[in-house]
């Protein structure tokens, strides 16, 4: 007992501790100590005094933003999008990973998973210039196939009820590869004497998924929806700018707390304003993910996150 | 076991994020003093060290920069033993990239500043070093010699200069740019009127397959149609008080009165007459998501006309007629109106706060806008190749003009600009005719400063950009529906409130 120190601890498992360092400097640098920035929400934030020698302005930098009669819009989009992504996402991939463990032999494995990664790497600005030339009313591609064929050309740059459709599957085409190789990686380290078993009482390959496969993926998807839903107020800004851009027809559908802020704040570039917005955001990831590993702990304790 | 393990790394991650904390405010109030000592007073006058001075420019760099501002940099060693170091902040993000220039307190010198991109509100904020009267007589003595008081005092915000200004008049007005070989093809009447400008449009639109009439770019989030200055300002002879917010008054009006643009009657027909042309297809459908370089697509005979100020028109219409595919023309479809001159704060070099060698640094900025030699490098770039000197005061394009423009060297505009001695008689009839009628009013010189409403300006920005331009560029069918919602939704934003502060800034500038 007398041998459990914090020293020895730190002595026993300093090959972990180790292992851990870079990923806690990680965090440090770059989540922890730009935390004080915090203090520029409530600040008027000129560029010789700096961070932490301009002077408080109480709550006023929050002002435009509640102020503008979108808060509740913005935010409301930033969300479902978010939830929309996570689920037709971790959907999408589940299945993927599922259907290439199943059906595949190793080539064909590896060339799918090499294609399906692919998309991760196309910058969003790239895939916003290939949207438009697939979707813009004149020469892109769709209106031209469908004048072609005879139909009626549709506008879909003006037209917002498309563009929810459209930012969830491109987001999804982006994304299958990523999360298909971390489910994969799930199933393979499931034991593989739960398969053999199951196959010697006779189970089919729908049943093997169901009652062993899908069970077993559980703890992943729980903790990567976990980590997705406290990062669910805010928008991807680089998806949505370089794809709606500031295509006013789109906002109604399309508008998420980031671009809101970029536009209101590229003109007047107030930092404090914009950090208001940002420690908004904060707050309320940090409420969702409190709830959302409450409800998880009722559920089963042992899979909550902490 | 388990529970003091959790424990042991949890204090690891504390006493880490401690020590990291307090570094880093450390480190940062280092950097805040020796900023501060840095001021001017240092090294005063002498150019005994050798400096390179960084400066920031707006617009593509040159293809030549290297072979022109070697040069420059040559006779600027020679003169005051600094070399220049030149980022160029390209057109299509400058606005995103220009204002961070600041926020990121980068160490820089020179900095290109002008009114149009925000050369109040940083100067507020304090991104330039304020330039005293001492300073400007000491180290700037040409250029204080022949600068006119005016300039000076258009460029102070809350009293005090931050910026060189450009020394020459210039009008701001608006024109269009057409191309005269399908106005002849299609026998046209000269464009002269709005509504000649519109028929021009409406028969390109109609004939002319696989060419844009106009060319707009509203993507880049600027908050007015790109005809608003010439249709709603000029045409109406209002003067919008602030770009950012749509509040204007009469430009004869001694009281300054201030009303909304988007609730006077004017506007409704203005939308009316949008309205026409985006159902005749003279914009693109989707002009809200288009990118590419107007003046490019026209140039390669994809657009078939855009506007801007005469200066930037009349340099595309040689470099256009120059390359022989078509033949281009300036167009004044307002001519009858008042014509304004341009702020001296519509071009300027600043010296940025972060600057360590203020001294050197006002000297560059005195010897490229009053020497002879250095402004004609800077402005024009290199005598035979890039341009070709005709007398004292005008120049001819060279074969490598294109190779050296469209950048922010007009921060140098002083009076030894050269005149473009190849500008067509139609342009220069244009300006020329608008020196008579270049009208001077009280307000000339008023700056609006936003900060008692900064909130208020944010969201009508947001509102302009939302339902403005839509409407604007005809992408709603019922205007008047649009129009209410557009003015309803401004009241909201609080648009009352900064025509209450402005009024009051108006007022007191007026004396009243």
């Amino acid at each position: 007992m007398s041998k459990s120190g914090f020293w020895h601890d730190v002595k026993k498992y300093r090959a972990l501790l180790l292992m851990l360092a870079p990923a806690v400097l990680f965090f440090l640098l770059f989540a922890y100590v730009p935390m004080a920035g915090i203090v520029l929400a409530f600040k008027q934030y000129n560029y010789s005094d700096g961070i932490f020698a301009s002077p408080w302005n109480g709550l006023n930098n929050f002002r435009f933003f509640f102020e503008s009669g979108d808060a509740w819009r913005v935010t409301r989009n930033t969300a479902l999008y978010n939830l929309a992504f996570i689920l037709v996402n971790n959907l999408l991939q589940i299945v993927a990973a599922i259907l290439l463990f199943e059906v595949a032999g190793k080539w064909f494995r590896k060339i799918t998973q090499s294609i399906l990664f692919l998309p991760y790497f196309i910058s969003w600005v790239v895939v916003g210039a290939i949207a438009y030339n697939m979707f813009n009313y004149n020469v892109g591609t769709i209106n031209v196939a469908l004048e072609w064929l005879g139909f009626a050309k549709i506008d879909i740059y003006n037209t917002a009820s498309y563009w929810p459709f459209i930012l969830v599957a491109v987001t999804a085409w982006k994304a299958l590869g990523y999360g298909t190789i971390m489910y994969l990686a799930a199933i393979t380290s499931i034991d593989t004497e739960m398969y053999e078993a199951a196959e010697i009482d006779g189970a089919n390959i729908f049943q093997r998924i169901f009652k062993i496969t899908i069970p077993n993926l559980m703890p992943t998807l729980i903790i990567l929806v976990l980590l997705a839903i406290g990062n669910i107020f805010r928008g991807d800004f680089g998806m949505f700018y370089n794809m709606i851009g500031n295509n006013s027809m789109l906002f109604s559908a399309t508008d998420v707390i980031d671009t809101f802020v970029f536009r209101s704040l590229t003109t007047n570039n107030e930092i404090g304003m914009s950090a208001a917005a940002g420690f908004y955001q904060s707050i309320l990831g940090f409420a969702t993910i409190l709830l959302a590993n409450y409800a998880v702990r009722k559920y089963d304790k042992d899979r909550a996150l902490f | 076991m388990k529970g003091s393990r959790k424990l042991a790394s949890m204090m690891l991650v504390l006493v880490l994020a401690l020590t990291m904390i307090l570094s880093a405010c450390g480190s940062k109030n280092d950097n805040a003093g020796t900023g501060s000592t840095a001021a001017p007073g240092e090294n005063a006058g002498s150019t005994d060290k050798e400096l390179k001075l960084k400066m920031v420019m707006l617009g593509g760099k040159p293809i030549d920069y290297d072979q022109v501002f070697g040069e420059i940099n040559a006779k600027l060693k020679e003169k005051a033993n600094a070399t220049l170091d030149v980022e160029f902040l390209d057109w299509s993000d400058w606005a995103t990239k220009y204002p961070l220039k600041f926020a990121a307190q980068e160490n820089l010198d020179l900095i290109y500043a002008a009114n149009w991109a925000n050369y109040n509100d940083q100067a507020t904020k304090g991104g330039f070093l304020e330039l005293t009267e001492d300073m400007l007589k000491q180290h700037l003595p040409k250029t204080f010699e022949v600068m006119p008081q005016a300039a000076w005092d258009q460029a102070k915000v809350n009293g005090k200069i931050y910026m060189v200004p450009q020394n020459n008049d210039e009008t701001i007005d608006k024109v269009v740019l057409i191309r005269q070989d399908l106005l002849e093809k299609y026998n046209l009447e000269p464009v002269t009127s709005p509504e000649t400008f519109a028929t021009y449009l409406k028969t390109i639109a109609a004939n002319e397959p696989g060419v844009t009439a106009y060319g707009a770019r509203p993507g880049d989030g600027w908050k007015w149609h790109e005809m608003d200055d010439m249709l709603l300002e000029q045409n109406n002879n209002w003067t919008v008080a602030d770009l950012s917010v749509p509040l204007a008054f009469k430009t004869d009006d001694p009281n300054g009165e201030l009303f909304t643009v988007y609730e006077t009657p004017e506007f409704l027909e203005l939308l009316k007459y949008y309205k026409d042309l985006a159902d005749n297809g003279v914009w693109t459908k989707n002009v809200l998501s288009e990118k590419s370089d107007v003046w490019q697509d026209m140039l390669a005979g994809k657009v078939g006309a855009r506007s801007h100020n005469i200066g930037t028109l009349g340099l595309n219409m040689v470099e256009g007629n120059k390359a022989g595919k078509f033949k281009f023309d300036v167009a004044d479809i307002t001519p009858d109106r008042y014509k304004l001159n341009a702020l001296s704060t519509q071009n300027g070099m600043a010296v940025s706060a972060t600057s360590k060698n203020v001294e050197r640094s006002l000297m560059v900025i005195d010897l490229l806008q009053s020497d002879k030699e250095l402004h004609d490098l800077m402005m024009y770039g290199i005598e035979g190749k890039h341009y070709i000197a005709v007398g004292d005061d005008k120049y001819k394009q060279g074969e490598a003009a294109p190779n050296y423009t469209g950048f922010s060297n007009w921060g140098f505009n002083s009076k030894l600009n050269r005149v473009d001695d190849s500008i067509p008689a139609s342009a220069i009839a244009i300006t020329d005719a608008w020196k008579d009628k270049v009208y001077h009013f009280p307000l000339e010189t008023f700056v609006f400063d936003n900060s008692n409403v900064k909130n208020e300006v944010s969201n009508v920005g947001n509102v302009m950009l939302r339902y403005a331009i839509p409407l604007e560029y005809g992408l709603i069918d019922d205007l008047e529906k649009g129009r209410d919602e557009l003015v309803k939704q401004l009241k909201a934003a609080g648009i009352d409130k900064i025509k209450e502060e402005m009024q009051k800034q108006i007022n007191a500038a007026l004396g009243k």
